[in-house]
């Protein structure tokens, strides 16, 4: 029988010289061929000497082959932790301090009036406002009162925050290196303002492994969207894991449809007949493995059978079904729309009793350059109610005991107005050199308002915290000192806090 | 026998020297009594008398250093003098000034506390061992004169030996009154202070009065209002006599800092008459301060654990003890954490920090059998996760032999509560959820006293019915 001749199956090889093509072209194959079989060559001896040297001892120390649950090997944590998991809600874009935690009361009298260029000092203005002639101080539009025992100022657009204020730790003096989104995002996830570096729960995920074997030890929840607000891009590099295995990035959720898609067997595929494919596969691909010794093929692995676990736990974990009613009473109506920042919430909740170790919620839009008076107050609605059901709920079910629940966004902003001030509007510039953000539950001490800004809410004078000083307060309360949980990575010891000397914020430990 | 022979040929000495000289001894025995009933021509009534007394009085802590260096001094002349003559007969003028500074101590002493109307059992104590002293001292004056001649003979390393013990005796009591009872003890390593009685603080030893307020009253106020000294009929070494007060009435007004008097006393400025700590003590620093402020400020409650406003980094828990050494389980340990189901880790780095028993991969089939496996891991668990665990009540009676136990997770399960009882011999037990489970208020009252526990969480419970629960939080309670 004759035999197509591409057909892999002939038993006489048949190489394109064979085939009726012009002699020209069967040059340029002979040529190609060659050079495509040395360079084939050539890598694979270089993937070799590479990976001799990945595997010199730190590869098999690192868990490049050992699972991740190999925690003792990494000697984490380095002293018993108070939390054991966090939940980091991310306001992407901004939130103006100034508007919601920063009270200034002396600014109503300045309105309008120019902010002292002493003030200002030396500081790099972006684009949008350096070319301002002028630069009002705008007051915050909404009144200021005290809440809970502590009798901390909040602002009248966080009537929800405002009842909890006595269980926060909120730190006014948080400040930050860049003054546009993409750098500063990077820099408090990441420690670095340019992307390729592990985010913070990558190296928690790295750092203390996972809890709960059926599902993601770091899960990324984003919120929907509102398309009347200003919303900054977020991209994966904010949950990459950098050059840590790809095990630990976190797996986002999906906020609309399905949370995991293809997570669900396809209709005529059951359980077992999906079993015995990932075993198949799996085979091949320790044999891939055995051959190429690429690392990343055991985290696909090991993705591969955390996928097939979690087509059971995720349904579970996103069936609302089953929540009472006083759930419901405390989140509020958003919360049973998919992919509102309650129903986040609540998810995070429920990722907590499930063992997730850090969950980030990521919620866009704070970015108010113009019109403070017609977003902050949607943006305020949105989230409010979802933070106090949050740690409320935490708090009653007694996991804010071993829980750290973080509230932050990448840097703050100016009070003085971009664009035109008036009575009923104004627009407010990125600001790094100050901004609020909260804390509560474990290994922080409620009811403490750290750090101070001068009376323009614009320099810190009391007490700075740096973004990296953040994260490594941070890892202290999941138990890791942050100068010695580092990664062999080019040459350098990589940390979370990078080169530069951070440290732990002891006023605010509990 | 011959011991006892050798000291009465002694006392034979001493007799016939004394027939010789009685003059000698008649003084002695008469400068002895007047010493001696010094303190009931001055009895410390607990009233202020003339200001010079105390203004004397208050050279006693300088007067008071120069017998016990004299006194030290003396046994080294002793020593040295077995071989340099000289230092033996410096020894004897040594001895004299021993004395009579003793003696010009004991009148400033006395002047200082019958002038103030300091009382208490310290003062008694020091004063005693102060009047015993001297007369001790007297008796070596005398007998020293007849052991010149020869050698020292042993009965006098005696008295000297009993001389250096009262020094010591009355000098720790004089210390103690100045600093403070537990001035040694305070930072003495945990492990040589568990010898050493434990103070009883307060019933609430996790309270913010306990941790906060209690321990800045007590180095800096307990001094003088204490069990050593009741200056002003006020006590401050306990919750009670702290809100009690003293002669010019309470001195803490919960709710009220202003008009608490403590607080009033210790804001004055230094040089006021009326300012607290007084003579001169270490005053109160700004924060401690702020800590009783504050703590007045929210209803000065003696059980409270937190106070709004207040953050303390130094305000650590203290540590908990060391599990023991589970190296040789480690092998099966590390088994269970490459496998599927119910697994130990380790809480930290450190292995006497413990393991945790993690059940969440096991879920709902991880039942009071399988628990039970555990038992031979349990004095090194020091917390339990079985929430949404099969775990019942015969489960709980397991639990009450992980005597490390403390943090125990039991939400949404079928635990009724009918054994928590067996939990209360927990003594380490801090934590205990049982949110979500049957449990009644009988069957967690075991629990009422129990001061450890700091965190009970009975959400969703009939114990806690849901309505309640959203702002209830028994942990700060």
């Amino acid at each position: 029988m004759k035999q197509h001749p591409l057909c892999s199956d002939c038993e006489d090889k048949i190489t394109p010289i064979d085939l009726p093509i012009p002699a020209g072209l069967k040059k340029e194959w002979s040529a190609c061929e060659s050079r495509r079989q040395f360079l084939g060559r050539a890598g694979k001896v270089l993937g070799w000497a590479s990976l001799a040297t990945l595997f010199g001892e730190a590869s098999l120390r690192h868990s490049v082959f050992a699972s991740a649950s190999d925690e003792n090997d990494l000697k984490l944590p380095h002293f018993a932790p108070k939390a054991k998991r966090a939940i980091y809600l991310f306001m992407s874009g901004a939130p103006p301090q100034v508007d919601l935690f920063d009270y200034k009361p002396n600014l109503a009298a300045q309105f309008n009036a120019d902010m002292p260029a002493s003030v200002r000092g030396n500081q790099q203005l972006t684009g949008m406002t350096a070319g301002q002639a002028r630069f009002p101080v705008a007051p915050a539009h909404w009144p200021f009162r005290q809440h809970g025992k502590t009798g901390t100022w909040i602002s009248d657009l966080l009537p929800y925050t405002a009842r909890m204020v006595d269980d926060l730790t909120f730190i006014k003096s948080l400040n930050t290196d860049a003054i546009n989104h993409e750098p500063a995002i990077m820099l408090i996830n990441t420690g670095n303002m340019n992307a390729g570096k592990p985010c913070l729960g990558a190296w928690l995920a790295y750092g203390l492994g996972s809890m709960n074997d059926n599902l993601p030890t770091f899960v990324v929840l984003q919120t929907k969207t509102n398309p009347k607000e200003n919303n900054q891009p977020v991209s994966s590099r904010l949950w990459s894991s950098g050059f840590l295995s790809s095990e630990f990035a976190g797996v986002g959720l999906r906020s609309v449809g399905d949370p995991v898609l293809y997570l669900q067997d396809p209709a005529g595929v059951d359980r077992e007949t999906r079993r015995k494919m990932l075993d198949a596969v799996e085979e091949i691909n320790r044999q891939t493995l055995a051959e190429v010794g690429d690392p990343e093929t055991n985290s696909r692995i090991a993705q591969y059978e955390m996928a097939f676990r979690m087509q059971s736990s995720v349904p579970e974990l996103t069936d609302l079904s089953k929540e009472p009613q006083s759930t419901w009473d405390l989140y509020g109506p958003d919360a049973k729309q998919p992919g509102t920042f309650a129903y986040n919430c609540l998810l995070a909740r429920r990722m907590a009793e499930r063992g997730v170790r850090f969950t980030q919620i990521y919620k866009r839009g704070w970015d108010v350059h113009d019109n403070v008076v017609g977003n902050l107050p949607i943006l305020c609605q949105e989230t409010d109610q979802g933070c106090y059901a949050l740690v409320t709920d935490l708090k009653r079910r007694g996991l804010l005991d071993d829980t750290l629940v973080i509230w932050a966004g990448e840097f703050g902003r100016t009070v003085y107005s971009q664009g035109g001030l008036s009575q009923e509007n104004y627009g407010r510039d990125h600001h790094p050199r100050c901004f609020t953000a909260w804390m509560a539950g474990a290994g922080v001490r409620p009811a403490v308002a750290f750090g101070e800004t001068d009376d323009y809410s614009y320099n810190v004078v009391k007490d700075p915290v740096h973004v990296r000083d953040f994260n490594a307060t941070i890892l202290h309360c999941l138990g890791i000192d942050h100068n010695r949980f580092t990664y062999e990575f080019q040459g350098l010891h990589q940390k979370l806090t990078s080169p530069v000397p951070a440290f732990v914020v002891q006023g605010i430990l509990a | 026998m011959s011991a006892a022979a050798k000291l009465g040929d002694a006392g034979r000495v001493v007799l016939r020297r004394a027939r010789r000289i009685p003059r000698v001894w008649v003084s002695t025995v008469c400068a002895a009594i007047v010493i001696a009933i010094l303190p009931f021509l001055f009895p410390l009534d607990g009233k202020a008398h003339a200001d010079w007394m105390q203004f004397l009085g208050r050279f006693h802590p300088l007067l008071v250093h120069l017998p016990i260096g004299f006194i030290v001094l003396l046994p080294l002349l002793e020593f040295a003098g077995m071989k340099r003559q000289s230092l033996r007969d410096a020894a004897g003028f040594v001895l004299w000034v021993a004395f009579a500074s003793c003696v010009l101590a004991i009148v400033f002493g006395l002047l200082l506390a019958y002038g103030s109307g300091e009382i208490g059992s310290t003062v008694t104590g020091h004063m005693r061992g102060g009047i015993v002293l001297a007369i001790e001292l007297l008796l070596l004056l005398v007998v020293r004169q007849s052991w010149l001649a020869g050698p020292q003979p042993r009965s006098f390393f005696i008295l000297v030996t009993i001389v250096l013990v009262t020094l010591a005796w009355t000098a720790h009591h004089g210390g103690s009154l100045t600093h403070g009872s537990d001035y040694l003890t305070r930072y003495m390593p945990a492990t040589l202070k568990r010898f050493v009685a434990p103070s009883a603080v307060s019933a609430h030893p996790h309270s913010f009065f306990a941790r906060h307020v209690y321990t800045v009253l007590d180095t800096k106020c307990v001094a003088c209002h204490g069990t050593n000294k009741e200056q002003g009929g006020l006590r401050l070494d306990s919750y009670e006599s702290l809100m009690a007060g003293g002669k010019d009435g309470v001195v803490i007004a919960p709710r009220n800092p202003d008009g608490s008097l403590l607080l009033k006393k210790v804001t004055l400025p230094p040089n006021d008459p009326h300012f607290m700590p007084a003579e001169g003590r270490t005053p109160l620093t700004p924060e401690e301060i702020a800590r009783i402020r504050a703590w007045v400020l929210a209803g000065a409650s003696s059980d409270a654990t937190s106070v709004p406003g207040i953050f303390i980094a130094e305000d650590q828990e203290e540590a908990p003890p060391p599990v023991g050494d589970y190296s040789g389980l480690m092998g099966e340990i590390r088994q269970m954490q490459q496998s599927q189901g119910a697994k130990l880790v380790s809480v930290s780095a450190n292995p006497s920090d413990g393991l945790i028993l993690r059940t969440t991969d096991a879920a709902a089939s991880f039942d009071d059998a399988q628990l039970a496996k555990f038992q031979r891991f349990a004095p090194f668990i020091v917390e339990a996760e079985l929430g949404r665990t099969a775990v019942t009540d015969a489960g709980v009676e397991t639990l009450s032999q992980f005597t490390n136990l403390r943090a125990l997770h039991l939400e949404d399960t079928a635990v009724s509560g009918r054994t928590l009882a067996k939990l209360s011999s927990l003594s380490q037990l801090s934590y205990l959820n049982l949110s979500g489970t049957k449990v009644t208020s009988e069957g967690i009252a075991i629990f009422k006293n129990k001061s450890s526990l700091r965190h009970l969480h009975l959400f969703n419970t009939p114990a806690e019915p849901v309505s309640t629960a959203e702002s209830g939080d028994r942990s700060t309670q």
